[in-house]
């Protein structure tokens, strides 16, 4: 599985690299997060999901 | 505008109705019975109170109007230069002009913040976090001896106030001119005895941020300021009472609302010292998830108003173009929808999406500097006072929690330890030095690095 960050919804609220620093990268401008390209690393899936569920704007998503 | 509903029409879309004055001493004291009423029996309700307003409480209801900028609108136009709006606060203090990019729609709004963003997001606020060690541990310098501190007064009214004059580009030791202003105007009823020694610290105030902005424009200093003073949005330069609105939502965004976090979790770590034991051996993974429920709980800053700018139908509800609108942030976080056990203090808590820095484009722009302050802060009360108990006679509450859900003292007793390194006067006139040399407050577009403290 891959996570998704919608960059339109997405305003920087930081709570994905919080929980999950390796998935989520936050711009060193604005702080808006862009998830790792790639597959989620083996281990780090129960991270993705507890992102999408902490994501204020519900911007985060899975992409099968 | 009137109260009552004109037409049947109207009557019908204001049917749901609740009677919601956030302004008295009693929804403070009622503030879970009147959240729990709201959201069970009417999550968007219309109020008389205050020439009439909508209060939107459920969760997934604010989070659907206040994402909605199309159709709600932060506009504060004083002047009638558009249609009169008027902007975040209910009811509307009678000031004549606007609070900075808060109460401005995009595109006006959006200049405003991508200027700004470089000063403030997690990376150039990441800079200032060993410089704010050191203002912690002098300001605990200065009470640890005694085993006495007010946590309010000795910490948590010091730290946000000179970090904020750090990244304005001012001079650091001017946060004393600033403090009191701010902290005492939030909680001072206008007809307190005390109103007229506030407003002459106002003026004294508004002078020296009047002077600041001349002084950087003539003789540049890098900082937040720096950026307006020689700003142009869209194409012209904007007036210098403009730039003083978005100077004073800087610091009234940057001041107060920690304070009132970090009294609060303080206060609340004391009368749960299994669970200060807990936060302070487990800082490592609970640190991060506990200042998230610690905001979720006490939701510094419990709304904001809007103004709904075009008739349109969100969360199940119909708006016509002009009506005012609260969004609680705070009722919004205790909706047992999303947060299982909603009025509980659950220091892991997962998935927690409160709303205490908004939502959509007006996320607060302070909010990483807000989480690492706050951080920082009670991480060295537990390191240095571990066993500190607040007094819970000597604890004040601000009488109202319509504007800020804040403390105005929280004094505590602990077993006395010994001071590491210098005073507080002493550390503010080092890190002075720190700011100005390693150019601190410039853009993180132009200087990345933490602040290098010998």
């Amino acid at each position: 599985m891959k996570v998704h960050v919608d960059p339109e919804r997405c305003q920087g609220h930081t709570l994905c690299a919080m929980i999950a620093p390796d998935l989520f990268t936050l711009d060193d401008v604005d702080g808006h997060s862009s998830a790792i390209d790639g597959e989620v690393p083996a281990g780090l899936e129960a991270k993705a999901d507890e992102a999408i569920r902490s994501c204020p704007e519900q911007a985060i998503s899975i992409i099968p | 505008m009137s109260t009552e509903p004109v037409t049947d029409e109207d009557a019908e879309r204001k049917k749901t109705r609740y009677h919601f004055d956030r302004h008295t001493p009693e929804y403070r004291e009622q503030f879970a019975d009147v959240t729990a009423e709201m959201l069970d029996k009417c999550p968007v309700a219309w109020s008389d109170t205050y020439g009439g307003h909508w209060v939107a409480a459920g969760h997934s209801e604010v989070f659907e109007l206040a994402r909605s900028a199309e159709y709600v609108s932060n506009d504060h136009d004083p002047q009638h230069e558009r249609r009169g709006y008027k902007g975040i606060s209910i009811p509307t203090p009678d000031v004549g002009f606007r609070g900075g990019f808060l109460e401005m729609d995009p595109p006006e709004q959006r200049y405003y913040r991508q200027l700004l963003n470089p000063y403030l997001s997690p990376a150039a606020v990441a800079r200032w976090t060993p410089l704010v060690d050191e203002l912690v541990r002098a300001s605990l310098n200065e009470k640890i001896e005694s085993g006495r501190i007010d946590f309010v007064d000795d910490l948590a009214n010091i730290v946000p106030a000179v970090l904020t004059m750090g990244m304005l580009g001012m001079p650091l030791k001017n946060w004393d001119i600033y403090v009191e202003p701010i902290h005492a105007s939030v909680y001072t009823s206008p007809n307190s005895p005390d109103i007229a020694r506030i407003q002459a610290s106002r003026l004294a105030m508004r002078d020296d941020m009047m002077g600041q902005l001349a002084g950087i424009r003539a003789n540049p200093r890098p900082g937040l300021i720096h950026a307006l003073a020689t700003a142009e949005i869209n194409g012209t330069v904007p007036p210098d009472f403009e730039l003083l609105g978005i100077i004073a939502l800087l610091m009234g965004g940057g001041f107060d609302t920690t304070t009132a976090l970090t009294a609060r979790s303080l206060e609340w770590l004391s009368e749960h010292p299994d669970q200060r034991e807990r936060l302070s051996a487990e800082r490592d993974t609970l640190l991060n998830p506990a200042t998230e429920e610690f905001l979720r709980f006490f939701t510094p800053a419990p709304g904001d108003g809007r103004t709904i700018a075009a008739d349109c139908e969100i969360a199940g509800q119909q708006f016509k173009e002009g009506e005012r609108l609260w969004l609680s942030w705070a009722m919004s976080n205790r909706d047992p929808e999303v947060f299982p056990n909603p009025n509980e203090v659950d220091l892991a808590r997962t998935g927690n999406r409160h709303h205490s820095f908004g939502l959509g484009l007006h996320r607060c722009i302070g909010s990483n500097v807000a989480r690492m302050v706050f951080k920082r802060m009670v991480v060295a009360v537990l390191d240095r006072m571990p066993d500190y108990a607040c007094d819970p006679a000597g604890a004040e509450h601000y009488q109202t929690i319509g504007v800020i859900q804040g403390m105005k003292h929280l004094p505590a007793s602990f077993t006395p330890g010994t001071r590491i390194g210098d005073g507080l006067e002493e550390t503010i006139a080092r890190m002075q030095v720190v700011v100005d040399e390693q150019g601190l407050a410039e853009p993180v577009t132009d200087r990345k690095g933490a602040a290098d403290i010998k």
